[in-house]
C-alpha cells in the first residue's frame, strides 16, 4: 500500500462505514409486523411514495457500471457505443410510461412479485415462466459482477491492495466490502438499498455538480475537452486502421447503430428483474407515473459523467495514466484522482463505491426471488410458507453475491463486461413474454417460447461472431445483420417476435391449449388508491400463493 | 380466455385527451430516435457542438412532456372509476383455477 493517499482511504472508509451501519439500521425504518415475508423483504413493504421511489429507482438503474463503464466507452470510442447511453435513458421513459403502471396493477391484484411470477399467471405455463427467470438470473449475476469490477477501478486507482500477487489477499478489500454489503442484504432487505440510496444520490449529485463546473476550468473548457474528444476520435488507430471512434454520428451505418442500441437498450431495461423490484415496491400508480417524469433528472447527470470520457482525452496526465494502465474504465477514478483535492477525491470515489452496491443489493435480492418464486416454489415445493420462501430468498442472495464475486475476482475484467453486453441482449428476449403479455393474450405461449429460444440462440451466435482485428470473438454488441449494422439485441428480439407472430397463427389454427389466465382486463388498470386492492383467494392448488390472505394490507401500515 | 375490452371505455370517453397522450409520448421517443435531426456540429451553442447540446436539453424538455402525460392520464380517471371499483369488488372468487 505504498502510494496510498491517506486522506482519501479515510474519507472512503468513514463514509463506508456510515453506509454499513444505514445499511442495518434499515430493517428497523418503515418496520413491518411481519418481516418474514418476501412482500416485506423483498419489496420493502410495497409501500414506498414518490419520494422514496425516486431514490432508489435511480440508485437501481444508474449503477456504478454507468459512472465507470460508459465514460470509458465515451474516452474509448466516442457518440455511437458511448454517448448513446444518453438517448437511451431518454427513449426508455416515455416507453415504459406505456407498460409499467399495467404491470404494478396487475401485480398487486395477484401479488406478483416477480416478472416470471406476472408470465406464469398470465399464460398459465410454468415453462415460459421458467424461461424468463433463468434469463432474469443468468443477466444478472454478471451485472452484479460489474458492480464489483467498477468498485474494483477505484480501489486500483487509490493503490489499496494492489501489490500483493496473492488473489486473495489483493482482493482483500473488495472481498470486505461485499461481505458487508451481503449480511445487511440479508437482513435488511430492499429497505437497506432504499435507505443508502440517498446516501448515494446525495455523494454522487455533489460530485457530478462538482465536477461539472470545476473540471473545465482546470483543463481549458468545455471547447477544449470536445476537441481533445474529436481529435483522439478521428486518430487512425495502428491496430484497426480506422479512426478511434465516431464523435458525431453522420453516416447513416453508425446512425442506425447509435439508434438500435439506444432503443434496444431502452427496450431491454425494464425487463431486468431488479428494475422490476423497484417499481413493485411502490405504493401507488402515481408513484410510478410521477417518477418516469422525474428520473430523466438523473439522465442529465449521466449525460455530463459521459462527457467526462472525453475531459479524461482532455487532461494529458489522466490520458497517460489511463494508456499506460492499458483500461479504459480507469478514465474517471485517474480524472477525479489528478484534478480534486484529495479529501474530495474521497467523497467521489466513496460516490462510486456506494454507488456499485446499491445496485448490487437490488439486483441480488431480485435474483434471490426470481430463484425463491419462480424454481424452488414452482418446481420443488410448492407449499412453501411466506416464512420459508423469505428465509430462502435471503440465503439465495448471499450465494448469488458470493457468485458475483468469485466472478469479478477470478475472470479478467473484460470477460465480465462481454458478459453484460451478453445479459443485455438476452433480457431483451423477454420483452415479448412480459410486454405483449400486459396488452394482450393474443400471443400463445409456446410461440412466446420458442421465439424466446430463437431470439437467445441467435443473440449469443451473433454477439460471438463480433470480432475486430485486436479481438476475435465477443469484440462487442453492434454488428451487420440482415445487412445493417444494428444492435445485436434488437435483431434478435426483431427475430424472437417474428417466430412467436408466426408460430402463435398456427398454434391458434390447430387449437393447441393456450393455457389458464388468472388476470382480469380490469386488474390492469385498477388503482388501489381509486379502488380497494382486491385480496386474492387462496387457489385451490399450492400453486398460487399460500398464505396470501392478509398480504395485501401490509403495504399499508 | 378473456379479451381486454372494458379499459377501452376512458380513450373512448376522452378521445382528445387520450390523442395528445399519444402524440406526446410518440413525439418523445421519435425526436430522439432519428438521429439525423440533430447529428450535427453546428450550429454550437456555447461550447458544445449541436449534438450534444440537443441530447443535453433533450431530458429537462422531456421530463416537463412527460409530467404534462401524468397530469393528462389524471383527466381520464374519472370515467374508469366506478366500472373498475365494482369489478374489483367481484375479484376474489376469479381464481378459480
Amino acid at each position: 500500500m505504498s502510494h496510498v493517499n491517506y486522506v482519501t482511504f479515510t474519507i472512503v472508509l468513514v463514509l463506508f462505514l456510515v453506509v454499513t451501519l444505514v445499511g442495518f439500521a434499515a430493517a428497523r425504518w418503515r418496520r413491518a409486523e411481519d418481516m418474514m415475508h418476501l412482500n416485506e423483504w423483498g419489496l420493502g413493504g410495497r409501500g414506498f411514495g414518490t419520494f422514496v421511489s425516486w431514490f432508489l429507482l435511480g440508485g437501481d438503474l444508474y449503477t456504478a457500471y454507468t459512472f465507470i463503464a460508459v465514460p470509458a466507452a465515451v474516452f474509448g470510442a466516442g457518440a455511437v457505443t458511448g454517448f448513446f447511453a444518453v438517448s437511451y435513458t431518454i427513449m426508455v421513459f416515455p416507453i415504459v410510461l406505456i407498460f409499467l403502471p399495467r404491470l404494478w396493477s396487475v401485480a398487486r391484484a395477484h401479488n406478483y412479485i416477480t416478472p416470471a411470477d406476472f408470465v406464469r399467471g398470465r399464460y398459465g405455463s410454468r415453462g415460459l415462466s421458467l424461461a424468463v427467470a433463468f434469463t432474469g438470473i443468468l443477466a444478472l449475476m454478471p451485472y452484479i459482477a460489474l458492480q464489483l469490477v467498477g468498485i474494483q477501478a477505484v480501489l486500483t486507482v487509490m493503490g489499496v491492495g494492489t501489490t500483493s500477487t496473492n488473489t486473495f489477499l489483493k482482493d482483500l478489500p473488495l472481498i470486505i466490502a461485499f461481505l458487508v454489503l451481503a449480511v445487511f442484504t440479508y437482513v435488511s432487505g430492499l429497505r437497506a438499498p432504499a435507505l443508502i440510496a440517498f446516501i448515494k444520490d446525495t455523494l454522487v449529485y455533489l460530485v457530478i455538480i462538482v465536477a461539472i463546473f470545476y473540471i473545465p476550468t482546470r483543463i481549458g473548457g468545455w471547447g477544449h475537452i470536445f476537441a481533445a474528444g474529436q481529435a483522439h476520435l478521428k486518430a487512425i488507430s495502428p491496430t484497426t486502421h480506422k479512426p478511434n471512434g465516431v464523435f458525431i454520428p453522420i453516416s447513416g451505418n453508425s446512425q442506425l447503430a447509435f439508434s438500435t442500441l439506444a432503443l434496444g437498450s431502452a427496450l431491454a431495461l425494464f425487463c431486468y428483474p431488479h428494475a422490476v423490484t423497484g417499481v413493485l415496491s411502490t405504493k401507488s400508480r402515481d408513484v410510478i407515473k410521477r417518477n418516469m417524469s422525474l428520473l430523466p433528472l438523473y439522465s442529465v447527470m449521466l449525460a455530463f459523467i459521459a462527457l467526462l470520457g472525453y475531459a479524461a482525452l482532455a487532461d494529458k496526465t489522466t490520458a497517460a495514466h489511463v494508456k499506460k494502465a492499458g483500461n479504459a474504465q480507469l478514465a474517471v477514478p485517474y480524472l477525479f484522482q489528478h484534478l480534486f483535492p484529495s479529501w474530495f477525491v474521497g467523497v467521489a470515489f466513496a460516490a462510486i463505491v456506494i454507488g456499485a452496491l446499491v445496485p448490487a443489493a437490488i439486483m441480488s435480492i431480485a435474483a434471490a426471488n426470481l430463484f425463491t418464486r419462480n424454481i424452488f416454489r414452482e418446481f420443488f415445493k410448492p407449499d412453501a410458507s411466506p416464512q420459508l420462501q423469505t428465509r430462502m430468498s435471503r440465503w439465495v442472495s448471499l450465494v448469488i453475491k458470493l457468485g458475483a464475486l468469485l466472478f469479478a475476482i477470478e475472470l479478467h475484467p473484460s470477460f465480465s463486461i462481454d458478459l453484460q453486453l451478453l445479459g443485455g441482449i438476452w433480457i431483451l428476449q423477454t420483452f415479448p413474454s412480459l410486454v405483449s403479455g400486459l396488452f394482450t393474450r393474443w400471443f400463445h405461449r409456446w410461440a412466446l417460447l420458442a421465439g424466446w429460444l430463437g431470439g437467445m440462440v441467435f443473440g449469443t451466435i451473433a454477439a460471438y461472431k463480433v470480432a475486430t482485428p485486436t479481438t476475435s470473438h465477443w469484440a462487442g454488441s453492434v454488428d451487420i445483420e440482415f445487412g445493417h449494422t444494428v444492435y445485436i439485441g434488437l435483431a434478435a428480439v426483431i427475430l424472437n417476435i417474428a417466430i412467436s407472430l408466426v408460430l402463435t397463427v398456427i398454434l391458434n389454427a390447430t387449437r393447441v391449449p393456450s393455457g389458464a389466465d388468472e388476470t382480469l382486463p380490469d386488474q390492469y388498470t385498477a388503482d388501489p388508491a381509486a379502488a380497494p386492492a382486491p385480496v386474492p383467494a387462496a387457489p385451490g392448488l399450492g400453486l398460487g400463493a399460500p398464505g396470501a390472505a392478509g398480504d395485501q394490507n401490509l403495504g399499508m401500515t | 380466455m378473456t379479451q381486454p375490452v372494458k379499459h377501452k371505455s376512458s380513450i373512448a370517453a376522452h378521445p382528445v385527451t387520450s390523442a395528445i397522450i399519444a402524440i406526446i409520448l410518440i413525439a418523445a421517443v421519435f425526436f430522439v430516435l432519428w438521429v439525423p435531426l440533430y447529428a450535427r456540429a453546428t450550429p454550437k451553442v456555447g461550447d458544445f457542438p449541436f449534438f450534444y447540446f440537443y441530447l443535453l436539453v433533450y431530458m429537462p424538455v422531456l421530463g416537463i412532456a412527460l409530467w404534462i402525460v401524468v397530469m393528462l392520464q389524471r383527466r381520464l380517471r374519472p370515467a374508469p372509476d366506478p366500472d373498475a371499483a365494482a369489478v374489483a369488488g367481484a375479484d376474489p372468487g376469479e381464481v378459480a383455477q
